[in-house]
């Protein structure tokens, strides 16, 4: 790494910082790269959707004819899509939650240790729960 | 040893200011879209031209692409400055989300304005 060019275009000889696994995991580092990942994830997210939706405008009466069956392919599809779907939704409440503690961070408010940490794990928490939720009510729906 | 930076773009400011402005008006859009979404699941070609015939739907349904879609993209110009360090790459990446974001939100809104008429 050392002799690698620089962002600037510049010859670096400088030690390079540790890098990401370095570290040890703790809740304010865990709760800001989940944050960042979930963001990307769910920029891909609202482009599918959005694609989806168009798709699906100009599909109304195809979509009438197409036939369903219960072959393996099938199912496994519908388990990748339940599986992406799950995490989407996951990602969807965790970005909602850590980005409302980002909101008051930018107020100036609750950046001591303590507030850091439980308001994380909070963040975590209320995610997966609001999770579970919206996946059982979409599977009691479809059941019912 | 005289150390090269790259130029500043001067819109750091405005698009921070933009992202948080943004987030907070997500913030209702969202729990509005959840909720739809619960309802929608079950069948969404089935729902989704009955949904998009309610004009809240349809308003909301437009905010809320096209706001996360402007959050998103803003988001996603930040991850790119931090992670892809040759400046030509990283302006052609920058451009590709804008790009994207634009076309995608134009074909959205347009979709969900068919659906709304025809539903």
């Amino acid at each position: 790494m050392a002799n690698k060019k620089s962002a600037s275009g510049f010859k670096s000889q400088r030690p390079t910082s540790p890098h990401l696994q370095i570290y040890r995991w703790n809740v304010s580092s865990f709760t800001s790269i989940l944050h960042r990942l979930t963001g990307v994830a769910l920029f891909f997210s609202i482009l599918a959707l959005s694609w989806y939706i168009t798709y699906y405008t100009y599909q109304i009466n195809v979509a009438d004819t197409s036939e369903s069956c219960d072959c393996p392919l099938n199912q496994l599809i519908n388990y990748a899509f339940f599986a992406a779907g799950t995490f989407i939704t996951f990602a969807l409440y965790y970005h909602f939650c850590n980005g409302i503690r980002h909101l008051f961070w930018d107020l100036g408010k609750g950046f001591e240790k303590s507030t850091t940490r439980a308001t994380g794990l909070t963040a975590i928490a209320l995610a997966i729960i609001f999770t579970a939720l919206t996946i059982g009510a979409v599977v009691y729906f479809k059941m019912s | 040893m005289k150390i090269k930076i790259a130029p500043s773009t001067k819109t750091g400011a405005h698009h921070w200011l933009m992202q948080r402005i943004s987030a907070i008006a997500l913030l209702p859009l969202i729990i509005w879209f959840v909720l739809s979404f619960v309802q929608i699941a079950e069948d969404p070609q089935g729902y989704l031209p009955v949904f998009f015939a309610y004009p809240l739907n349809a308003v909301l349904g437009i905010l809320m692409i096209t706001t996360s879609l402007y959050h998103g993209s803003l988001g996603m110009r930040v991850v790119i400055e931090d992670y892809i360090p040759n400046k030509t790459k990283m302006h052609f990446y920058i451009m590709l989300v804008n790009f994207t974001s634009i076309v995608t939100s134009v074909a959205a809104v347009i979709a969900i304005i068919r659906l709304h008429l025809i539903g």
